[in-house]
């Protein structure tokens, strides 16, 4: 199962923010209750996407790419994600989380999308379905085009999440399957 | 009345609780009606989709009344249940559960679909696997086991849209097809293809996407999200139905064996081969997980995959899957008597030399490593012996999977492996800027390959690949297993060659990881390593001190001298058993330049452990031998009118050799002399212009003063003696005495020269 997802700007030389965070229930008995719990689930969805900011700006760097590259001139403009770079990393128990979880990510012109995943996880669908939320996000959420709102949108990205990763499950959809999503939700992706 | 501008509120009120993380406190009544709003039926799907993001942002909740038992629409309840199972409560968690079995039991409403209940129960097992009776997951099991198994094979039909083609056409409904296009001739799975899709087969998708999850947590409550032991699996009996649980056993494993026939085929979508791929490694890990609550099903699992091992071991773009594959023979060959040795082989000699470049295999194949990290412990098995390939994963992935080698590194390391992991780890940027031309070498056409003129020299890396001056030592480095005695004599060549590559961002990311393996790597060995092997690994540091990858920054970072320190204090014999070796070393006036920590480090190694008390063969010559050879070093670094060949260096090199020649002669009384005249002669030393314009005054000031009370120290030979033999301890307590030498010697200085007012005690 997925923990969370979080939506990031990585920033460069900016720090990192976080656009957007879903977590998919909440472990009972672990840890305080009450409003510390609360503040321990927003810190440790920023320390995830610290780290995703820090390996995707490692990676960029690796890869020879500037680390904060430009927004397309056309907001319309299908976003290909042939070259998006992605990874995978572990974080150990306690650091953040109180057992062991596996991020994975990918990373979108200005913009980093995260699982954060139970170990043992399906590392192979993780990124499928990362690389499925990504430009439908981007795509209902406008996310390219100017004054981008995705901060007041939470019902566009939470329609989303609840059809292709409904409470953190993954969902094994061919293409078919795929396509017919996209007509319940009304999305005309690009493909 | 909701509309546009209560959406708007909405959604400006979701942003302003969820933008920080202290709490905001919304009025008691509010939360309630926001309850209300959710959960009543008029509200449209937007508004009840914003009042459930705000609940959540908010939660815990202390004035939550939700509840999802009198919610009917399957939709709603999944909304609802995502507020309630934020809560963090596990009777909320239970409550949840049981509301969502019940709705599976029973027949749903007319236009409701269970579609939308499964991931609730994914989720509400994963948060809390005890949360369901034995009867319901019984319950859900049969469900499970239907809906997996009995799919309808056949497409559903289009929506009616409306319009002028909406009348209905007595249209038969075409048989679903494979990825590939051929029609289906067996059951329905996830890799089925059809136009539009009936609900038992959205069920279908629903249930294989949470089976290996509901095998691990939901079929034993009692025990938890274990994969561990068993309950004893019931036999079949023929013709009686078998238990939920068998039956849902057995029903998966014929699942998964369908999806391994599946996922070879040549889909037609490009995009389904990802899928293919996902969906085998998930069939073989379920496989894997059958075979462990129910060991019957291991001949059958085993023999499947024996031939989709063979039919995919070439083909890279499955390389993934045969980490499942091999994790299973792992488990389970045993029982099944079957060799796989091959399958291992295979999968460490062949796939990281082929692949390193993949971050995601990278990662999986070093978990995978560290999940059988008992497969290492044997140091002849093919696992252990694959050393070198498995470190090409870090060389090129190293910010990812740093970590995981910190975990790693431990298991690898054995006497066999010590010598040649230590030069792998001082080599690896090397190694990543190898591989890097070993790519770039593999993208060239054919006809390029054949590279420039073997009599002459290679004018850039890429040709040099290929060169018969340079091939065997890319080799060498670039091999897949541990050859010790393979090592080239030296790899100085090539690392010159390849020094151009040395500011490329990944071979600069891979030198960042070394100095903390390095670290790793001798705190590990210090714990088994002999005599002979800490001897050797002396020798290497002090050789391999110069032979560093030109990389600014990586020689300083590499912090070999302490370890030098540390390895001396473990065995202090050493000095005495390779002094020729150090002699060498520090008779080189120009190591104290170029190899300051590491030569500081080896002087003050050889005032600390050379002495009888260390090592009853340390003679009065040795010391007499080494005496010489530091002194003359000391003396070429304070000369007076210090020339261009003079090397410089840091003031603690000199404070060092000093201490050094006085321990030395402390233990040699014919030697104080000596010393006390060097010493007696360094006030001239500190003052001389030409030295003054080099080392600032603190520093001046500091040797002058150390120059001062070793000389006083010397007056009293029998104290100094005791001074500077002290007890042979562990290297903590070296520690602790060389920190507290200075104090020491202070003390002593005060009390031959009691300075104006105090009392000599």
């Amino acid at each position: 199962m997925v923990r969370a997802f979080v939506l990031l700007a990585p920033g460069g030389p900016a720090p990192c923010r976080v656009l957007y965070a879903r977590t998919f229930g909440t472990p009972p008995g672990a840890g305080p209750g009450g409003p510390r719990q609360r503040l321990r689930r927003k810190e440790q969805l920023l320390v995830v996407a610290r780290q995703v900011a820090s390996q995707c700006q490692l990676l960029q760097a690796s890869l020879g790419r500037p680390s904060s590259p430009q927004l397309p001139q056309l907001p319309d403009e299908p976003v290909s994600l042939q070259d998006a770079p992605g990874g995978v990393f572990q974080m150990s128990p306690g650091d953040p989380f109180p057992e062991r979880v596996t991020v994975v990510w990918l990373s979108v012109l200005a913009l980093a999308f995260a699982l954060v995943c139970e170990p043992q996880e399906n590392l192979s669908l993780a990124e499928i379905t990362l690389r499925r939320l990504a430009p439908r996000l981007l795509l209902s959420l406008r996310l390219l085009g100017p004054g981008a709102d995705v901060l007041l949108r939470p019902d566009a990205a939470d329609g989303l999440l609840d059809r292709l990763l409904p409470h953190g499950q993954m969902l094994f959809l061919n293409e078919r399957f795929l396509q017919a999503m996209d007509r319940e939700l009304g999305l005309k992706v690009s493909r | 009345e909701a509309g546009p501008e209560a959406v708007d509120g909405l959604q400006r009120l979701h942003l302003s609780v969820a933008a920080t993380k202290y709490p905001r406190k919304l009025d008691g009544k509010f939360v309630e009606q926001l309850q209300t709003v959710l959960c009543s039926p008029k509200s449209p799907e937007q508004i009840q989709v914003l009042c459930a993001a705000i609940l959540r942002e908010m939660s815990p909740c202390n004035d939550l009344v939700l509840s999802c038992d009198e919610i009917q629409d399957t939709k709603l309840l999944s909304l609802v249940s995502s507020v309630l199972l934020a809560q963090g409560s596990r009777g909320e968690v239970a409550a949840v559960g049981q509301r969502v079995v019940q709705g599976l039991e029973r027949r749903l409403p007319e236009g409701q679909s269970a579609r939308f209940l499964l991931p609730v129960l994914a989720n509400v097992i994963s948060l809390s696997p005890g949360s369901l009776t034995e009867e319901q997951t019984n319950v859900v099991s049969k469900k499970l086991a239907d809906w997996l198994r009995y799919a309808s094979i056949q497409q559903g039909m289009a929506q009616p849209s409306g319009g002028f083609f909406s009348s209905p056409r007595t249209k038969q409904p075409a048989p679903i097809t494979e990825v590939d296009g051929a029609v289906a001739t067996d059951f329905f799975t996830v890799l089925s293809v059809a136009q539009h899709y009936t609900q038992d087969q959205w069920l279908n998708v629903q249930a294989f996407s949470m089976l290996r999850n509901w095998l691990l947590c939901g079929l034993w409550p009692q025990e938890g999200c274990v994969s561990g032991t068993p309950l004893v699996p019931v036999p079949a009996t023929p013709g009686r139905l078998l238990p939920p649980r068998e039956r849902l056993r057995d029903k998966a494993f014929a699942y998964c064996q369908r999806l391994v026939e599946q996922s070879t085929r040549r889909p037609l979508k490009k995009e389904d081969g990802d899928l293919q791929k996902a969906c085998l490694i998930e069939a073989v890990t379920i496989m894997d997980i059958i075979c462990k609550q129910d060991s019957s099903y291991v001949c059958r699992a085993v023999s499947c995959l024996k031939i989709l091992h063979s039919r995919i071991c070439g083909d890279a773009t499955y390389a993934r899957a045969l980490l499942p594959i091999a994790q299973l023979f792992l488990n389970h060959s045993k029982q099944a008597a079957v060799d796989s040795d091959a399958i291992y082989k295979h999968l460490f000699s062949d796939i990281p030399a082929l692949l390193f470049h993949n971050p995601s295999l990278a990662f999986e194949f070093v978990q995978f490593c560290k999940d059988n990290s008992q497969l290492f412990t044997d140091s002849s098995s093919i696992f252990r012996q694959s050393f070198p390939n498995l470190f090409k994963f870090l060389a090129w992935n190293s910010p990812a999977l740093i970590s995981e080698f910190v975990d790693l590194l431990p298991f690898l390391l054995d006497p066999g492996t010590a010598t040649e992991i230590f030069h792998l780890l001082l080599d690896l940027p090397c190694l990543t800027a190898a591989l890097d031309i070993q790519l770039r070498a593999a993208a060239l056409p054919v006809s390029e390959k054949a590279g420039a003129d073997p009599a002459g020299k290679p004018a850039t890396c890429l040709e040099a690949f290929h060169h018969p001056l340079y091939r065997s030592m890319f080799q060498y480095l670039l091999r897949s297993r541990a050859a010790p005695e393979d090592a080239p004599d030296s790899l100085v060549p090539l690392r010159q060659l390849l020094g151009s590559l040395a500011g490329s961002p990944r071979v600069v990311q891979c030198a960042e990881t070394v100095p903390v393996l390095l670290e790793l790597f001798f705190r590990v060995v210090a714990e088994f390593a002999d005599g002979s092997l800490i001897n050797q690994l002396v020798v290497l540091l002090l050789q391999r001190s110069d032979q560093l990858y030109d990389i600014p920054a990586f020689k300083e970072d590499v912090v070999l001298g302490s370890n030098l320190a540390m390895l001396c204090g473990l065995r202090p014999a050493l000095v005495v058993e390779l002094s020729t070796e150090i002699l060498e070393f520090s008779g080189a006036v120009s190591n104290i330049q170029s190899k300051e920590a590491i030569f500081t480090h080896m002087a003050w190694a050889v005032g600390e452990f050379l002495s009888v008390s260390h090592d009853k063969r340390c003679t009065v010559e040795q010391i007499t031998r080494f005496f010489e050879t530091l002194e003359a070093v000391l003396f070429e670094i304070t000369q007076l009118r210090p020339q261009a060949s003079t090397p410089s260096c840091a003031p603690r090199a000199i404070s060092v050799l000093m201490a050094t020649l006085t321990k030395l002669a402390a233990r040699s009384q014919d030697l104080i002399p000596r010393v006390s005249m060097f010493l007696s002669k360094m006030r001239t030393f500190v003052q001389s212009p030409a030295v003054t314009s080099v080392y600032c005054e603190e520093d001046l000031e500091e040797i002058l003063i150390r120059a001062t009370e070793l000389m006083n120290l010397l007056k009293m030979p029998s104290v100094a003696q005791f001074v500077f033999t002290p007890p042979v301890a562990s290297t903590r307590f070296q520690k602790e005495v060389n920190d507290s030498l200075p104090l020491a010697l202070r003390m002593v200085t005060q009390l031959l020269e009691p300075a104006a007012g105090s009392m000599p005690v």
